[in-house]
């Protein structure tokens, strides 16, 4: 992964991945009412794709240099498994932790990179994690740590 | 001319033989009820037998209003905006005898700002009104100059209750439980300066209109009252005061501050339209001192409202009570029972108007010549629309 | 006649160089005094069209109308009051009364028109060129029309209270009552607000006239449970009170409390006089929750029979189990249940619907189910460590000492949450006789517990640190014991909207320990009583069902409410997913007669 491109049909690939990891869990899930939740994972993880189809493109640009809340809810928390009966917090867990751990792969990239287009690239897709890692947090914190 | 108090047996209250309008003597002359001289809207229906009046009969009924029925069916704090308009010149004594009647049945303590600005709003009423008076007194005699300066000048104290109270005539300022507001900014100061301006107005009518022939000749002689009328036809206020009776209830039963000012009852000697007129005029006097009186004393902080329940559904106990004050004419009475609903069972409003524009006109127009009848009866200071509540 | 007589007249040339009072011309405006009783002003946006000032109109010179533009804010009935100044006498009693001081007077006293119907305007909503006015009359500071402040309720000092679970808020005498019942303007604002839509001002008029019994009827029109909502509503109802703009809202919920309290529970059936004409019809209820027993009494009143399946061994759900006897005795309670159980109620209970009998059983054998069966699973915070066997569960906590059992909590106890469980799981600790520190993530005002419940806790002694965020449990050196590792947080204003968020603080950690550390973060349904398809067919989301009208749900059959199935998850909301459900299986088992139907206060049928 050398070039530009081809760290970006990485990053796309990954969310395609999350996008499917979803949708699968969704076919297998029996709590009611979780189905409909994770294809809205797997909807927001297409959203996430077609940004960086934008960016390929030209279309749209990537900002490595704006800052993003890190909330670090996920930080903290355990891993849990993404069973077939999983509740919406451990989805919602399963989520932040899966943006994170590409947030970091990023920025960890971006660490040992000297200073290039490449590397801006890279950052710019750590910011875009960091982003994805807040929606989930931020719905984590707004639902699930309602009363607390 | 001595006079003496209390009852006297030679009191003559027969009816007169009613004139035999078919001999040709007499005319009947109607005045009122539209006649300005009439103070307001009541008729008199006199007999002439040349220029003399040989019998005199009121009318009443032009004004009524039933606002003695309408309280029944209004709310406690309702009524209040209702009985101002009892009497049109003097509508706050209206509002604190009611208010008053109110507080004694429910046992409502009225804190002591509230006492002081009702003190000092009374005695800017009764400046207003005598002011309105004099005009009144000096136009039924045909004299219009000093009419102009007193009703303008009463506007300059109206302009003083439409700072305090937010309205010229009909205040509402009274209200059960105290007052509705503080003074405004600067109130005072300006009052200060108006009271200094009817000083010296008065001083100026004293000049052009006591002194002036004229007004001596109509007015001295007209009407007198004679100490022992003053029970038996229950006449009070300056009315009685003229004739040498020092009764007045602010001194006599002090309410509201009245035990705290400096102040003596006026009486005087002489009880024809004259002397009643100089009596008058002292006590407009009498009445800038006691406001000046109460600018000093008021407090200017502290509340000015008793702890009130809820007026929208507020059931005053059940009782009874009399309470009364000593307006421009003498003795204002409220007389008030309560069953414990939100309504007051019954308000009986007694003004002194009742006796001295019926009773005591009727004897006193016998006699006097047609021309006199309007300063008569300006000189009993009557207000109908108090004697129809 | 002297010559001084004669002459002084002539003094009148004296006043010639007098100013006059008048104005010179007619057209020189003279503006009336800064107080001045003008025309009116209203300040739409601040009005809640409570209509006092209609209430107070000796001459009914005002209308309330209703007036779009503010409809459909909370507390607001949308209406505003319309003048007709054909009637006003300009006393300015509804300046005075005005519960939110929107209403004032500009000193405009001129208003010439040739259209007589212009003088028929709302203030504030028509255009009038002295709504901006900023003189003129308004009520004078310290003047009130109504007691601004309410009546304290006795409550036994914090010393007290945290000896035993004895009931805190000791109840109005009936002189109290009384002078608060006196302080309600009966604008109605509250029963738009109330979930159940009580009768309000009514039932608080019935104690004003010291007629309890009618009290106690109006409230069992729309809630059974008033014993209960007397003591530990929510109390929206509350919080929309305008005389609580100025002042200090109604106390509705001692109000309620003081009728129940009034009359002895022996009364009731004569007082109530539900008849009970039999339907013939047989419906299942699950969970004899306050949701479940409010269905079970509304359907009773139309002749169903009513069977109520419960998992527990006594009725109440969480009114029993969770809300503390200090703050619910329960004898109230009990007052509560036993009326409606006296209907001829069927409860089974230690019967839980899926282990003992099948949910599809009950489709079969009824003609329908209502289902409120609550949030039992205590959520987790899913940290490390959090299985260690001292720490507690906050539902688990308050379950046991409800059950007289001791929940073994030891003498230093961390609770973790800012919610009304946490709250209640502290102060009973502090009654256990521990020593209390609250860990919230957020700030003291973001608390998510009823104000009166944290000042309460405050006061009974528990320390409150918020800004904490928990983030491991760690085995302390002794068994009984256990640490928890906790950081600072900040609070930052998420970009993206919603309420600031609390960011931790990594270089400010800590690490404490405690006897226990109770959760207390929130609590999720239960629903595996329910087979695969059936939760599919239900509309689940979130963890909660989502009813359709008369809490319908998918299932024609089934009818969903209380906890599970609103987002509110108070007693009140469940006492009237209840009732409505039973008005929506009632439209359902006897659609004809439905409509016929006497309506109640609500509009709904009854
Ligand atoms: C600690 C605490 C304090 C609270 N304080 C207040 C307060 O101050 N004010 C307020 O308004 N609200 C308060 N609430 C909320 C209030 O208690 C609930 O909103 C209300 O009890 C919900 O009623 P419900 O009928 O929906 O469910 P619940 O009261 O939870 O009742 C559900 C019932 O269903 C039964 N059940 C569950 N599953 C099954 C099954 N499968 N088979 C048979 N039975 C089953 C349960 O045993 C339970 O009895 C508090 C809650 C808690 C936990
Ligand atoms: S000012 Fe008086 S009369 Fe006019 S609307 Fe208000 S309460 Fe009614
Ligand atoms: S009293 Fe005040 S708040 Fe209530 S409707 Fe009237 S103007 Fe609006």
């Amino acid at each position: 992964m050398n070039t530009v491109d081809e760290i970006l049909d990485y990053a796309i690939d990954q969310e395609q991945q999350a996008a499917d990891f979803y949708e699968d869990l969704a076919g297998r899930v029996e709590k009611g009412g979780m189905k409909e939740i994770l294809m809205e994972f797997s909807a927001e993880e297409q959203r996430h794709k077609q940004r960086l189809l934008a960016v390929k493109s030209g279309e749209h640009e990537l900002t490595p240099e704006q800052e993003v809340l890190d909330l670090k809810i996920s930080d903290y928390l355990i891993d849990v498994d993404a069973t077939d009966d999983i509740s919406y917090q451990d989805a919602l867990i399963v989520a932040m932790k899966r943006e994170r751990a590409a947030y970091k792969l990023y920025s960890d990239m971006a660490e040992k990179l000297p200073e290039s287009h490449l590397r801006k690239v890279i950052l710019g897709l750590a910011k875009e994690e960091a982003r994805h890692k807040l929606f989930f947090e931020s719905e984590y914190d707004e639902r699930v740590l309602r009363d607390n | 001319m001595t006079l003496s108090t209390g009852h006297s047996a030679a009191l003559d209250f027969a009816q007169p033989e009613p004139p035999d309008l078919s001999s040709g003597k007499y005319v009947k002359l109607w005045q009122g009820p539209q006649h300005p001289g009439i103070t307001g809207n009541m008729s008199l229906e006199l007999v002439l037998d040349g220029d003399t009046i040989v019998s005199c009969k009121t009318h009443v009924g032009y004004l009524h209003r039933g606002f003695e029925k309408l309280m029944e069916r209004r709310s406690f704090i309702q009524n209040f905006t209702v009985v101002c308009r009892i009497a049109v010149p003097e509508p706050t004594f209206n509002e604190y005898l009611y208010s008053h009647a109110v507080e004694e049945i429910s046992g409502i303590e009225v804190p002591e700002r509230a006492i002081w600005l009702r003190t000092m709003n009374l005695e800017l009423m009764r400046l207003a009104s005598f002011l309105m008076w004099i005009g009144g007194q000096s136009g039924a005699f045909g004299q219009y100059t000093v009419p102009n300066w007193t009703l303008a000048y009463r506007d300059y104290v109206l302009d003083l209750f439409e700072e305090m109270t937010g309205a010229r005539i009909y205040h509402m300022y009274i209200v059960p439980g105290g007052v509705r507001a503080g003074l405004p900014d600067g109130f005072e100061e300006r009052a200060r300066e108006i009271m200094k301006g009817a000083e010296k107005l008065l001083d100026q009518i004293e000049r052009v209109m006591f002194n002036n022939v004229v007004f001596k000749a109509r007015s001295k002689g007209l009407g007198i009252i004679t100490p022992d009328m003053v029970d038996p036809y229950g006449i009070v206020g300056p009315n009685a005061r003229a004739c040498g009776l020092a009764r007045d209830i602010r001194k006599d039963e002090p309410y509201l501050a009245y035990d705290r000012l400096d102040f003596e009852t006026i009486s005087g000697n002489e009880a024809d339209a004259y002397g009643r007129a100089y009596l008058r005029l002292q006590e407009t006097r009498q009445s800038i001192n006691l406001i000046r009186q109460c600018l000093d004393h008021a407090p200017t902080d502290g509340p000015f409202q008793a702890d009130m329940p809820n007026v929208l559904h507020w059931k005053v106990p059940a009782g009874e009570t009399y309470v009364k004050a000593e307006c421009t004419r003498g003795e204002y009475g409220y007389y008030m029972v309560t069953d414990g609903s939100e309504f007051v069972r019954r308000v009986h409003v007694r003004g002194p108007s009742y006796t001295h524009a019926i009773a005591v006109m009727e004897r006193l127009a016998v006699g006097t010549n047609i021309a006199d009848i309007a300063g008569l009866m300006v000189s009993l200071h009557t207000y109908p629309p108090e004697i129809e509540r | 006649m002297n010559l001084r007589d004669l002459l002084s007249p002539f003094f009148v040339w004296q006043r010639a160089f007098e100013k006059p009072y008048t104005s010179i011309r007619p057209t020189i405006d003279r503006p009336g005094a800064p107080a001045y009783r003008g025309f009116h002003i209203n300040v739409s946006e601040e009005c809640v069209g409570c209509g006092s000032c209609h209430s107070i109109c000796q001459n009914h010179a005002i209308d309330m109308v209703p007036a779009a533009e503010f409809e459909g804010r909370t507390g607001d009935s949308g209406l505003r009051p319309r003048f007709d100044y054909g009637r006003c006498c300009w006393c300015g009693l509804c300046v005075d009364i005005c519960t939110a001081a929107s209403l004032r007077m500009s000193n405009e006293y001129a208003w010439i028109s040739e259209d007589p119907d212009e003088f028929h305007f709302t203030a504030g909503v028509d255009d009038k060129p002295w709504q901006n006015n900023e003189h003129g009359y308004r009520r004078a500071e310290g003047y009130h029309l109504y007691p601004p402040k309410r009546i304290e309720m006795d409550m036994l000092s914090p010393d007290e209270s945290v000896q035993s679970f004895e009931e805190v808020a000791r109840g109005y005498s009936e002189a109290q009552a009384k002078l608060e019942a006196d302080r309600c303007v009966e604008c109605g604002i509250c029963v738009a607000t109330c979930p159940a839509h009580m009768d309000v001002p009514d039932y608080i008029h019935s104690i004003r006239d010291g007629d309890y019994e009618k009290g106690l009827q109006l409230m069992y029109r729309t809630n059974p449970f008033p014993a209960t909502c007397g003591r530990i509503c929510t109390r929206r109802c509350e919080s929309v009170c305008p005389v609580g703009i100025l002042g200090e809202p109604v106390a509705i919920r001692w109000l309620k409390r003081f009728i129940v309290d009034q009359v002895d529970a022996k009364d009731y059936p004569r007082i109530l006089n539900d008849q009970i004409i039999e339907s013939g019809h047989r419906v299942a209820i699950i969970g004899a929750g306050p949701g479940g027993l409010s269905a079970a009494y509304y359907l009773r009143k139309k002749g169903h029979a009513v069977t109520v399946f419960e998992a527990g061994e006594t009725a109440g759900g969480m009114l029993r189990y969770g809300v503390p006897s200090y703050r619910l005795p329960d004898a109230d309670l009990d007052k509560d249940i036993a009326y409606i159980v006296s209907l001829g109620v069927d409860i089974r209970y230690n019967t839980r619907i899926g282990k003992d009998i099948d949910f599809e059983q009950l489709l079969q054998d009824y003609a329908a189910v209502f289902l409120s069966t609550g949030l039992s699973v205590p959520s987790n915070m899913r940290i490390q460590g959090e299985d260690h066997a001292r720490v507690l569960s906050g539902l688990q906590v308050l379950a046991d000492v409800a059950s007289g059992r001791d929940p073994g909590i030891g003498s230093r106890v961390a609770v973790i949450g800012g919610g009304n469980v946490a709250m209640d799981a502290a102060r009973v600790s502090r009654r256990l006789g521990a020593e209390v520190t609250i860990l919230y993530r957020r700030r003291i005002a973001d608390m998510p517990a009823d104000e009166e419940e944290i000042h309460e806790s405050q006061e009974e002694g528990c320390n409150i640190v918020p800004q904490a965020i928990p983030v491991e449990i760690i085995a302390a050196d002794k068994p009984q014991q256990v640490s928890i590792k906790w950081g600072e947080a900040e609070m930052v204003q998420d970009p993206t909207g919603g309420r600031p968020r609390p960011v931790l603080q990594e270089d400010r950690m800590h690490t404490d320990t405690y006897d226990c550390i109770i959760s207390a973060i929130g609590q999720g349904s239960d629903l595996d009583f329910l087979s695969k398809e059936n939760q599919q067919q239900l509309a689940i989301e979130w963890g909660k069902f989502t009813p359709g009208e008369y809490q319908q749900s998918a299932l024609q059959k089934v009818f969903v409410g209380g906890d599970v199935a609103n987002r509110t998850a108070d007693a009140i909301s469940a006492i009237e997913d209840g009732h409505h459900a039973a008005r929506g299986i009632e439209r359902l088992l006897n659609p004809d007669g439905f409509t016929a139907t006497q309506t109640d206060n609500t509009g709904e049928p009854a």
